[in-house]
Formats: C-alpha cells, structure tokens, sequence
C-alpha cells in the first residue's frame, strides 16, 4: 500500500514538474475565447471580438495606452485646423507586413474603404466631410463642424495598404460574403496571422520590423475560440491554453483559491440590454397577436421593463459581478448622465396594470432573440429574463444561436425583442447615440446598429450638436436631455454593466484594458 | 382462475427464466421505475419546469436538501434557472422516453417490412435495400441523426422549429437504427421461407404479403422483440448526445441531455448536483433496458443457455 501511494506520487510529481518546465521555456502562448473574429477585416464588423483580435495586427492613427488614453501610434503627431478639421503626421519608415510603405495614400484609401457603403464602421466618419491627402506623410480630416473628439474616436480605424487590397480584390469591405481580406491581414501592427482557420485556430507571429519596441516576449500565439466556458476552463487548468476570456462567474471563487493561476477582474464597459423592433408593423413571432406591434406603445414597453428584476439577474445569474444600469453607458464614460441615474422600479404589479392599460390584459406572445456565445451568461440571462415576463403574461419565446448566425438575424429584422451588449469605442456618452438611439440613416452613417430603428426628431436633432459642441456644461444638458428622452420612451431596456472576469496561469504578465480588447504586445511569459 | 395462471407461469419459458434470474428482476424493476416517473410525471413531479411564469431566478442552484443552504421545496436541489431539478428530471426523462419510443418505433417498422421483403422476394431488390443497409452501417448512428437533424433544420422554417422538432428527432434517429432491424429480420426471413410452412402457404397460393405478416412474422419475434429493447436504450442515448449538443430538443423543454449540458458548465464550480442526477437517471434507465435486453436475448437463443 505505502509503496503504491509513493509511487502515486513519484509519478504525479514527475508529470507535474515535467508541465512546469515545458511552460518555463515556451514562448508560445495560446489563448482562448468563447467568439471567433468574424472577419480579419477591420471594417467589416464593428463588434469588440473582431476589432480587439485586430488591433494586434492592424493599427490606427492613434492608439489607446493600457490607461485607454490616445497616443501617437502611425500618426506621430496631430493639430486642429481651427475650427475645419485635424491634420495628421505620419510616421515615417512604417512599413505593413508584406513590406511596402505606409503613405498618406493608404491612410486615405483606409478612410474610403471604411466610410464606403459596404463598411460597417462608417458611421465613424459621419463628421468627416473629405479626406485630403497634403504630402506623403501629411493628411488632413476635414470635418463637417468642430470636432474635438475626433481623434479619440478613431482609434480603431485601422489602415490597410492600397495596393495589397487592389492586388486581392479586397478594395471594399464584404460584410456577408467573403472577400480576401476576411481570411488574410496585411496590417502595421505587432504581429501578423501566420494561418488562421476560420473557427479553429489562428496562429500569430511578431512581426520582425514593427515600428514600435515590442513588450512581449511572445515568439508565437495561437489563438483558439472554445464557445463551452466550461471546456475552456477545463483546457486553462489542464494548461493546454495559458489565458482565456472570460470565465464563467461561477467558477471565480474556486479559481482564486488555487494556485498556479490567476484571475484578472475589472469592469467593463459594456452595457448590456434589451432592444424592441420599433418599426416593425406586426409582431413577427406571436401567436396572438397579428397585424400590430405592442411594442410601439410605450406603456408596454415600461410593462417589460418593470418585469425585469435586475437585481435578482446581477445577484444570481452574474453572481453579485455586474452593476445595474439606467442608461446606455456606465458611470466610468465620459459624458454619463449623472441626473438620469436611476432605474425604473422592479414592479410586476404596474407591469401588468400597464399591459391592461395598453390593451393585453392577459400579455402576448413574442419573440425574443438571444446570442449565446457574445457575453457573459448571455443565455441564462435571456432565460431568467423570459421567466421574469412570463410572470406579467409577456410570453417570450426565447431563441438562442451563436453571433455568427445572430447579427444577420437582426440585420435582416427577425426579432421581436432582442438582446445587446454595448461598448462605447470612444468611451463617450455620444458613441451610443450615434450607432443605437439615432434614426437609421445610411447617407449620414447613423444608427447603423440601431437594429429596431429607433426614431426620435429631437435625438437627431441634439446628437450633431453634442458632437460639436465644445463647451462640456453645454454638452452634459444635451446628453442629459437625450438619456432623459431615451428613458421616458424605453427606447431600450438598460440592465447592468458586465464584469471583466480573464483568468490566466500565473506565470503570464498582461494588461486588462476596460474595453475587454486582449492587447498582445503587453503580454509577457516569464 | 389461479391454477390456470399457475399453470401458465410453470409453463412459460420466458416467466420461468425470468423468475429464476435476480438480474434482469432488478433491471426490469429500475427499467418500470423510470418509465413509471415518467409517463406519471405532471401528477408526481414537485413542480411544471415547462411553465416558465412559475419559475423564480432567485430559486437558483440550491442544492440538494441534505447539504447546507438548500431548501425543503427542492429535494434534489435546483438548476441554473431555478428549476427544481427533481421535476426537471422527471419530464426530462418523459420527453427522452418518448422520443426513443416514437424513434424505436418508426425503426422497427421501417426496418422490419424492408427486412421481410428483403428475405422473402430476394433478387435484386435485397441486393439493392440491403446495400444501402451496408453503407449507412459504415455510418456511426450519431453522424446520420446528426445529417438528418441539420438538413431538416435548414429546410424548416424556424417559427417552426420548436414544435417540429420531436418529429425531425424521432425521422432522425429511426433513420440511424432501422438497418439493425432490417439485417436481422432478412435473415431470418432467409431461413423461415425455404421451411414446408411456407412452401404450403405458398402452394395454396396465398397472397405474399399474407404469407410474409401472417406467417413468417410471427416466427420470427423473438430477434425483434431483443432489438427492440436493446435499441431502445441506444435510441433515448441519441437522443440525449444530440440534446446535450444542443441539436436536440428545444431548449426550453430540457431532455436529460439538455439538462446534463446545462450541468456541465457548473462542473468545476461545486454544484455538482445539476450534472450528477441527470446522469445518473440516464445511466440506469440505459443500462435497465440494455440488461433487459441481453436477459431477452439469451431466453430466446437455445445454444446461449
């Protein structure tokens, strides 16, 4: 019997040590996530997995540092040109990954591919009204009004070379097709995609002649996306991945406790709600309701707010890990609404005593649209939430897939109500207003993920003035006045801000940024 | 009255063997147990998970009533949403029983009347039929149900899923299992029909469809009735691999499966009881019906005894 257990133990100590020794000296350093970028290319999706994947291969004009503070990245320099615009200096001697030069050319070819029809981030460039190019290393943003924040929101618009993307016919972004640049990247950034396999892996190398001195010791990165948290968390402690993101909330207190890792928590920026189809003429998943739209009646849009107890979702499903939200954007954003900080009550009651008032005493039935691979206990929190409703007689019928197949859902309007989780790229109040509260509309590049469209005369009518407004008192009342708005209508139903939950081995140096992006270069193996 | 049925039980091979054999007593009596639940569950279970109005969030992963901060409401404690699991169960297990049921069934049917024909017409329609059989045979049953089930949600539309979907299980999984049914009963089929009983009948010039139901059927129940049973418990495990890879039913009327991948995400965290007690249920309820089975096949075959 002794023999046996020393034995045992010989062996588990050997297979131990060996695990230590083989991390000690690998530079490889694999990670996961529950999302696969889409696309590698960075106009076609405007969604947090694809932008963050790509900043370690692309890069913008500018740059957040590990503070999300701007600083010079391809562009050395910047200077307003009074009140008409900015005027960016390059860098000079950047080169992209298959060695050609960055020029101002590119940067201008960057701009039309990303502000053009096919691109999903050109509501970015609504102030934008030309692009000029002065010399090779000089070009200027001309805007339609002051813009001070200009900069701070583009520091994902990320370059691409002109000639690479004319040689592959990748001139435009291809949001539902495939085009070359969705499967390839030839960025500026730190590392390059050696292979990538859509779903599977994508590996990464350092790229040898990057511009900037690189933090990381990395000499290979193999990113794999695992959609079950609960197998992702089996490979981190098994060590066949060395970080993943996120964990799943429950599993945060036994993490802690063992060693050899490591749990990274912060607060994210990311607000997650509910959305309503608006618009939309008829409920498209009821089985009692035809030919009208209960939710274009703001008294039931309050009823399915009321019935939503945020508390017991922030409590239970995210484990005490979140904060309730009343608006589009956390406390932490610039430009928060301080007087418009509170949450409707949680109140079953009034719920139904609004239904009956609208006219559905006994509720209806909808459809409710759900990712489950997009944010943390997405699904559960759908699930908790339709049980919620149900309890007013809002009968929701849940269905749940996987982002790949969830954005062209919502393009293509198949929602009745529907969830999102939003990030503000700018880390401004305004960024919200712009892609979810303004009326859709392609010519000005607004609303483009105001998915049940959304319309409000005065939003749009504040929302040009609060992006050149350069007095912040000023500004503050008319972002107050728009969340007031936004609140009075339901436009959506704000829940909680989502936790930043990484866990890593501990043998792994990173920087957790609030906008959730995992950054490469600050990543060191030691 | 009771020296008939005395009677009949001294007579009765299959009683005898079975009165004689612990084993398969026991696998019968867990086997009755489940299907007892289940069939019973809207009047025995605690509570209706289906009705997600009766649900409280804050109910959430209480654990069982013997362990620390559970509930006496939860026997054996609630899921991630705040079912009480013990109901969870029990209509799981109604809703996997059922669809192995209706799968089994649809196999059976489906293998058998190709078998007979296969047998008893020989020629070029049993080259052809059993062929196909030969080559879904080189198939995993998971792979085909899998095929099946993502063809026909591509096919439907998805209002329609929900309720669909019990159906495109059962055609996806009788389609996995009918080459089972369909090499046996050929077989058999093969030796019943060169028998004097059949030749008479054929003499008489019955109708061969008579002959095949009438006659040969009957001879030939025992190898069914084994398949039956032992792909029963293959076809409640299909259904439970394509739930739990969230193929299967919809979600929110949890089959074992279901309710097993639900479990499993809370694997390392301690509440262990979400994934135990599904799978267990599973496990007994597959392994009753497997032993069920062998009992059945070593009373049927002479040379096994």
């Amino acid at each position: 019997m002794n023999k046996k257990v020393t034995l045992l133990a010989g062996v588990s100590l050997a297979i131990l040590l060996s695990g230590y020794t083989s991390a000690a000296h690998a530079e490889t350093f694999k990670w996961a996530g529950t999302t696969d970028p889409q696309t590698m290319d960075p106009h076609a999706t405007n969604s947090a997995p694809v932008l963050g994947f790509l900043n370690n291969v692309y890069e913008g004009l500018v740059r957040r540092n590990k503070e999300m503070k701007i600083e010079p990245a391809l562009a050395e320099s910047w200077e307003q040109l009074g009140a008409d615009g900015w005027r960016f200096k390059l860098r000079s001697g950047v080169t992209f990954h298959d060695g050609s030069a960055l020029t101002a050319d590119d940067v201008l070819f960057s701009y039309e591919r990303a502000s053009s029809e096919e691109s999903d981030v050109r509501s970015w460039f609504a102030p934008v009204k030309s692009v000029e190019v002065v010399d090779d290393l000089t070009i200027d943003f001309l805007t339609n009004a002051p813009n001070p924040l200009f900069p701070d929101s583009i520091a994902n618009f990320m370059i691409m070379d002109r000639d690479w993307s004319a040689n592959n016919a990748a001139e435009r972004p291809s949001k539902e097709a495939e085009n070359y640049a969705t499967r390839n990247a030839n960025g500026t950034g730190a590392f390059t995609i050696t292979a990538r396999d859509p779903g599977v892996k994508t590996t990464l190398k350092p790229f040898a002649n990057w511009w900037d001195e690189l933090e990381s010791n990395i000499t290979e990165a193999i990113f794999t996306p695992i959609g079950q948290s609960a197998t992702g968390m089996a490979a981190l402690l098994s060590g066949e991945i060395d970080f993943i993101s996120p964990i799943p909330l429950q599993d945060v207190p036994r993490m802690k406790e063992r060693d050899g890792f490591r749990v990274h928590e912060g607060v994210e920026a990311r607000v997650l709600m509910f959305g309503f189809a608006h618009q939309a003429d008829s409920l498209k998943f009821s089985d009692d309701v035809s030919g009208k739209n209960p939710f274009q009646d703001v008294r039931v849009r309050q009823a399915a707010y009321q019935a939503i107890d945020v508390d017991a979702l922030v409590s239970k499903v995210m484990r005490g890990n979140a904060q309730p939200a009343a608006q589009l954007v956390s406390d932490a954003m610039r430009g928060y609404s301080a007087a418009n900080a509170s949450r409707l009550d949680y109140d079953p009651d009034a719920s139904k005593q609004l239904l009956a008032d609208a006219g559905y005493p006994d509720g209806f039935s909808f459809g409710l649209q759900c990712p489950n691979d997009r944010y943390i206990n997405d699904e559960s929190i759908c699930k908790a939430a339709a049980s919620m409703f149900a309890k007013v007689g809002l009968n929701a019928k849940l269905t749940s897939m996987p982002v790949r197949n969830y954005w062209p859902e919502l393009r293509e309007d198949k929602f009745d109500m529907y969830l999102l989780g939003w990030s503000p790229g700018t880390f401004d109040a305004e960024h919200p207003i712009r892609f979810l509260v303004a009326t859709p509309n392609k010519e000005k590049k607004l609303g483009s993920w105001n998915f049940g469209d959304y319309s409000n005369a005065r939003v749009d009518e504040l929302l040009p003035a609060i992006q050149t407004e350069l007095d912040d008192a000023k500004r503050q009342a008319m972002i107050d006045e728009v969340t007031k708005v936004m609140q009075d209508e339901v436009a959506y139903i704000p829940m909680y801000v989502q936790p930043l939950i990484w866990a890593s081995k501990d043998n792994i140096e990173l920087t957790q940024r609030t906008d959730n992006f995992f950054i490469l270069r600050w990543v060191t193996v030691n | 009255m009771v020296k008939r049925w005395q009677k009949w039980a001294r007579e009765n091979e299959l009683f005898y063997l079975f009165s004689n054999n612990r084993i398969a007593q026991l696998a019968a009596l867990l086997a009755f147990l489940c299907v007892a639940g289940a069939a019973l569950s809207p009047w025995i279970a605690p509570s209706n998970p289906y009705d997600i109005a009766s649900i409280d969030i804050m109910d959430s992963l209480i654990p069982p009533v013997w362990s620390e901060n559970s509930d006496t409401r939860f026997l054996i404690g609630t899921d991630d949403q705040g079912r009480d699991l013990l109901s969870a169960i029990l209509y799981g297990t109604r809703l996997s029983l059922l669809v192995g049921l209706l799968s089994i069934s649809f196999a059976c049917v489906l293998g058998v009347s190709v078998g007979l024909m296969a047998g008893y017409l020989g020629g070029r329609f049993d080259a052809i039929v059993m062929r196909i059989a030969d080559v879904q045979l080189s198939l995993p049953a998971i792979l085909t149900a899998l095929l099946i089930d993502g063809v026909a949600r591509g096919i439907l539309p998805r209002e329609q899923h929900d309720s669909l979907m019990i159906v495109v299980l059962t055609v996806a999984i009788g389609l996995s299992l009918w080459v089972n049914f369909a090499r046996t009963v050929r077989a058999s089929t093969f030796v019943e029909r060169n028998k004097e009983y059949v030749q008479s009948a054929e003499i008489m010039g019955m109708h061969p469809i008579r002959i095949m139901l009438v006659h040969i059927l009957p001879n030939i129940l025992g190898p069914i009735l084994v398949i039956l049973t032992v792909d029963l418990a293959v076809a409640v495990l299909l259904e439970s691999t394509l739930s739990f890879l969230g193929v299967g039913v919809p979600p929110n009327q949890p089959s074992l499966g279901t309710l097993i991948r639900i479990g499993t995400e809370y694997m390392f965290s301690g509440e262990w009881w979400i994934v135990i007690f599904p799978s267990a249920m599973l496990i007994i309820m597959v392994i009753s019906i497997n032993v069920l089975g062998d009992f059945l096949r070593d009373a049927f075959n002479p040379r096994l005894r």
